[in-house]
């Protein structure tokens, strides 16, 4: 073998598989137009899937395979393969891959990520808004839900189902024992912990393994200080952290921090357990959404706590531009429907689910994205569900958006590793504030030209 | 193989110990037992924890305490582990991603050590070098590669993505283990066969290949831990449901926004480690000579 | 060197071009293909910017977390090694005293190794918790030290250990067998000739047992180094690099480089330098062990 011609071989392996590479990277924008929603043909049956990310047994899931199921008796050979990855970070990461190998199935799911506008810019996506348009469904959603979708333009790609409002749920008897008061501004939680801590009580039981709940508590001062538009710029470098909004925003956090909000090892603490340390009444409070009404308002709460449990939305701040009634209202992740896949039988099978979705989801007990259904509130609830219920007809025109769906991949990891670092005290918030504006001015700025 | 004095030779020494020397001998040999007990005792416990938290009821699981032995015994989590992931599927994958894996390995391996070692050629030393690249490179190296040609040949999603660079990555050790074995097979063996008229081919299939059989043991019981646990290829390479293997089917288990149902994992955590488990100690002495003679004899 | 007299070119090319060739595609081309992709800024669906040594001079100047995680490699693969080799030694040393039993502590021993990486992380997830309080935990409270009770996974102080842990504990019983395997191979009459010299058993193992080992320990010691630089799944799975950066190895670094960044470019640079470290780190220790051995 002659050592001078392999490596001239490999060589040129290398560079094959690079033009290979640069021949199939654009190659993922589709043959049909993303606007055209309503494609002339026959409707042919045939299997179709969603590549998804939801609990397997909860309710979107459920229903989808009854209205799956019921098309399909009219559609004989139609199908719907639900291929679903509840695990978000490993989904993303699915999803990510598949639309690199330009693999991506009928219907997929994506929050309003920078990527995703990526994809919908190369003509993967479906126009949503013109697709619920044509199909009749348009009004029927409730703007916060549509609004949830969105990208920074204001273009809709993504079709939700569901629609969650998300409580701070706290211990009526715990915060009777600790001499404290439902806090009327965000920045009464640091005194309200410190009271907490002092008696003995947990303050708050947080999820920090799953690194989005902590991340929600970061959204939260200056959406109520700036409004919903100071990420947007955030995240394109337009504004800083060191900006004042920033800063009170981060000493805020820090505040928390050392008042001792969170329990001791939040960060390695994961879903259930912090969940278990609110409904066994070691912790008083418990940010999380209507997603988990079963848990927090029907019977299968331990009786010990069932009375006492209450909860609140997000407080306001002393000049706050948002109202009381907005906060975070996420209509979940949402459904995008491939472009490249889109034909008359794509159409019809969405025409059909889509407006039967709302009534078979609310029977569930689970609040729709529309406002057409009543959703059912199940025999075992207690007073609370209804009233969660209801507060969702009386959410207001702005949502706290999440910031792990705004900030660009990168930022967005370096921030969830830097908030536990800020909030264990291992760093100051001066120090917080570089690191986040330098990572963000390298890569947000680059991620949405 | 050359395994030579492997028998244990102390105990015939004690005889001609003086008394108190033997008391001492006595005493060091109890305490050595306790030591290697308190040992073994840190090494099995969190298996043994395992099987008792899968029989564990939620309740207890949550609100006891749930190191200490369970309140009551229940299967519960057994039904809820195969209503909610799909072992049965998962362990099929793993068998065939294993299986498949292993037949690539041993039989390239062969061959490999084959040329290298019996035929022999003049490149053969740059050739070694080669492959001892694959020893050192870390796996996580191939990953994004990978990915893309996978991408870009469509083979991504299938049973080769995966046993195609756990294979590759296990032909260096494979190669090796049996090169060092053909080394030790007399040459007069080859020389009386090749007067016999034998070619290359002949001898390889009946005389190399049943020679080998110890080694392939070796060579398929010490990459089949591996293969069977593997997480990083199949995490990267499978992305739908029905190509899942063990690993991938237990994070499975962790629900949307990281919801656990605790008890129940571990139940699939018990099914998805019990083939192993058995395959093993019911070859766990051919094993155990085979890792410990394959290696000590680099 | 060759052993068949007779052998056509034929011959070696059927037997070496099928391993050889999978070899290629699955290792050689992959490692070239990274050197390539190191060049270029790529996210997998954008189209690929070459942008020459760019990605160089970033990791090396201007990523803190880099190097965070190349110190956090360093430190997961000593603790690696203490454990394994210096336990797998401990054990197999003790197992030669052992008169009954042997065969059973053998394959007690090797048990965690069957036990999946995901199952490994969701035990020692409940091992290290604080609160519901777990293992470690209890036993510190059961022994009187219940100050020291510790959020093992939360500390940024203790997180490498914990992370590195579960990887010493889970392959000591490979290494033990090796080890004991090599020890049982010791001539019993050296050793036999030291005692009656009046060595004792300390000075019998370092100046009899160890020295003939040495070779297989310098064997050992690469398979350990390089798994131990190949750790991933447990520290990724565990806190998937966290608090902070304090968990990051080069190795998880790269992946989410890779696969949530989709910054394939970059990812590849990391890869680049991994595979350097890599083979540097076992000519060290060729020269390092070498060196004694011929002292």
């Amino acid at each position: 073998m002659n050592t001078t011609r392999t490596r001239l071989a490999l060589a040129a392996t290398v560079a094959t598989i690079g033009l290979l590479l640069s021949g199939c990277s654009g190659g993922s924008s589709g043959t049909s137009d993303p606007t055209d929603v309503s494609p002339e043909g026959e409707i042919v049956p045939r299997e179709i899937s969603w590549l998804l990310s939801r609990p397997a047994d909860g309710g979107v899931i459920t229903a989808m395979e009854q209205i799956a199921d019921e098309y399909a008796k009219d559609h004989p050979g139609f199908a719907l393969n639900l291929i679903t990855t509840p695990d978000r970070p490993s989904y993303i990461q699915k999803y990510e891959t598949l639309a690199a190998a330009n693999k991506l199935p009928e219907l997929f799911d994506t929050d309003a990520t920078p990527f995703a506008q990526k994809l919908a810019s190369q003509g993967t996506m479906m126009d949503a808004e013109a697709l619920l348009k044509d199909l009749g469904v348009y009004d029927d959603y409730r703007p916060a839900a549509l609004n949830y979708q969105r990208f920074d333009d204001g273009s809709l790609y993504m079709v939700p189902f569901e629609f969650q409002l998300e409580f701070f749920w706290y211990n009526k008897a715990l915060f009777q024992q600790a001499g404290v008061e439902v806090p009327k501004t965000l920045d009464d939680f640091p005194a309200l912990c410190t009271k907490l801590r002092a008696a003995g009580i947990t303050p708050i039981a947080l999820d920090g393994q799953d690194q989005w709940p902590l991340e929600r508590y970061m959204a939260y001062y200056p959406f109520r200080t700036a409004g919903p538009d100071y990420v947007q710029q955030l995240k394109k470098g337009d504004a800083k952290l060191s900006d004042e909004t920033g800063e009170q925003a981060v000493q805020w956090l820090s505040d928390l921090g050392s008042a001792g909000c969170f329990q001791d090892g939040f960060s390695s603490t994961g879903y259930s357990d912090a969940q278990a340390s609110f409904t066994s009444g070691k912790a008083a409070v418990y940010n999380i959404g209507t997603w988990e009404l079963n848990s927090l308002a029907t019977d299968a709460l331990d009786p010990s706590v069932r009375d006492d449990i209450d909860y609140f939305t997000l407080p306001v701040t002393t000049d706050s531009v948002t109202a009381a009634n907005e906060y975070v209202s996420p209509s979940g992740i949402g459904m995008a429907v491939n472009a490249k896949t889109y034909d008359p039988l794509v159409r019809d099978f969405l025409s059909f689910a889509l407006k039967r979705y709302p009534e078979v989801y609310a029977a569930t007990g689970a609040l729709s994205p529309t406002t057409n259904v009543q959703t059912t509130i199940p025999d075992n609830a207690t007073p609370l569900y209804q009233r969660a219920v209801d507060q969702a007809n009386d959410v207001g025109e702005k949502t706290a958006m999440p910031w792990d769906t705004q900030l660009d991949p990168t930022s967005n990891t370096r921030l969830q590793q830097e908030l536990t670092l800020l909030l264990q005290g291992e760093i100051d918030p001066d120090e917080f504030i570089g690191t986040m504006d330098g990572v963000i001015a390298d890569n947000g700025p680059k991620a949405f030209q | 193989m050359t395994l030579t004095a492997t028998r244990p030779i102390r105990p015939s020494e004690q005889e001609s110990l003086p008394r108190p020397r033997r008391r001492q001998l006595h005493l060091q040999r109890k305490l050595t037992g306790v030591i290697v007990a308190l040992i073994v005792i840190v090494q099995v416990y969190p298996l043994a924890w395992l099987f008792i938290t899968s029989v564990r009821t939620e309740q207890d699981f949550a609100g006891g305490n749930p190191f200490a032995l369970p309140t009551e015994i229940t299967f519960d989590n057994y039904t809820r582990a195969f209503a909610t992931g799909n072992l049965g599927l998962n362990i099929l994958n793993s068998l065939i991603v294993t299986v498949g894996a292993i037949v690539v390995i041993v039989f390239l391996g062969m061959m490999g050590a084959y040329a290298l070692q019996v035929l022999g050629f003049r490149f053969s030393r740059f050739v070694r070098a080669l492959f001892l690249i694959g020893i050192i490179v870390p796996v996580q190296v191939a990953l994004v590669p990978l990915f893309v040609d996978y991408a870009a040949v469509n083979l991504l999603d299938t049973y080769q993505s995966i046993i195609i660079p756990l294979a590759g990555f296990a032909l260096p050790t494979s190669i090796y283990l049996f090169s060092s074995f053909y080394e030790y097979i007399p040459g007069e063996i080859y020389e009386a066969a090749s007067l016999d008229g034998a070619g290359p081919y002949r001898i390889f299939g009946q005389i190399t290949l049943p020679l080998s059989v110890n080694t392939m043991v070796t060579v398929a019981m010490v990459n089949s831990i591996f293969i069977w646990n593997d997480f990083i290829f199949a995490n990267t390479f499978v992305l739908t449901d029905d190509l899942k293997t063990i690993p991938l089917g237990l994070q499975n288990y962790i629900g949307a926004m990281g919801k656990v149902d605790w008890t129940a994992t571990f139940a699939a955590v018990c099914v998805s480690i019990t083939p192993l488990l058995l395959v093993f100690l019911v070859l766990n002495k051919a094993m155990t000579y085979s890792l410990a003679s394959g290696a000590t004899k680099g | 060197m060759p052993m068949l007299p007779q052998r056509s070119r034929l011959s070696v090319l059927v037997f070496l071009l099928p391993p050889l060739a999978l070899y290629g595609i699955a290792v050689l081309l992959p490692i070239f293909q990274s050197l390539f992709l190191s060049f270029f800024d790529w996210d997998g669906i954008s189209p690929m910017l070459f942008v020459g040594f760019e990605n160089y001079v970033r990791m090396f100047t201007g990523d803190t977390v880099f190097w965070i995680a190349f110190r956090n490699t360093l430190g997961y693969v000593v603790i690696c090694l203490v454990l394994q080799l210096g336990g797998a030694l401990i054990v197999a040393s003790l197992l030669t005293l052992l008169r009954r039993g042997r065969e059973v502590v053998k394959t007690l021993y090797i048990l965690p190794a069957v036990i999946s990486t995901v199952a490994i992380a969701f035990l020692f997830q409940r091992i290290y918790s604080l609160d519901p309080e777990g293992l470690i935990n209890q036993v510190l409270e059961f022994i009187g030290l219940g100050n020291l009770q510790n959020a093992w996974l939360s500390d940024v102080s203790t997180v490498l250990a914990a992370v590195s842990v579960p990887e010493g504990w889970r392959f000591t019983g490979l290494y033990m067998l090796i080890i004991y395997a090599a020890l049982l191979a010791v001539p019993a009459e050296l050793e036999e000739a030291a005692k009656l010299d009046g060595a004792s058993w300390w000075q019998t193992f370092w100046r009899i047992r160890f020295p003939y080992i040495r070779p297989v320990w310098i064997t050992t010691t690469i398979i350990a180094t390089t798994n131990a630089l190949r750790g991933f799944d447990i520290p990724y799975l565990l806190t998937n690099g966290g608090p902070g950066q304090s968990s990051e190895l080069l190795t998880t670094y790269m992946y989410k480089t890779a696969f949530t960044s989709t910054n394939y470019g970059y990812a590849s640079t990391i890869s680049v330098f991994v595979v350097v470290e890599c083979l540097v780190a076992v000519g060290l220790i060729f020269l390092l062990l070498r060196r004694k051995a011929d002292a």
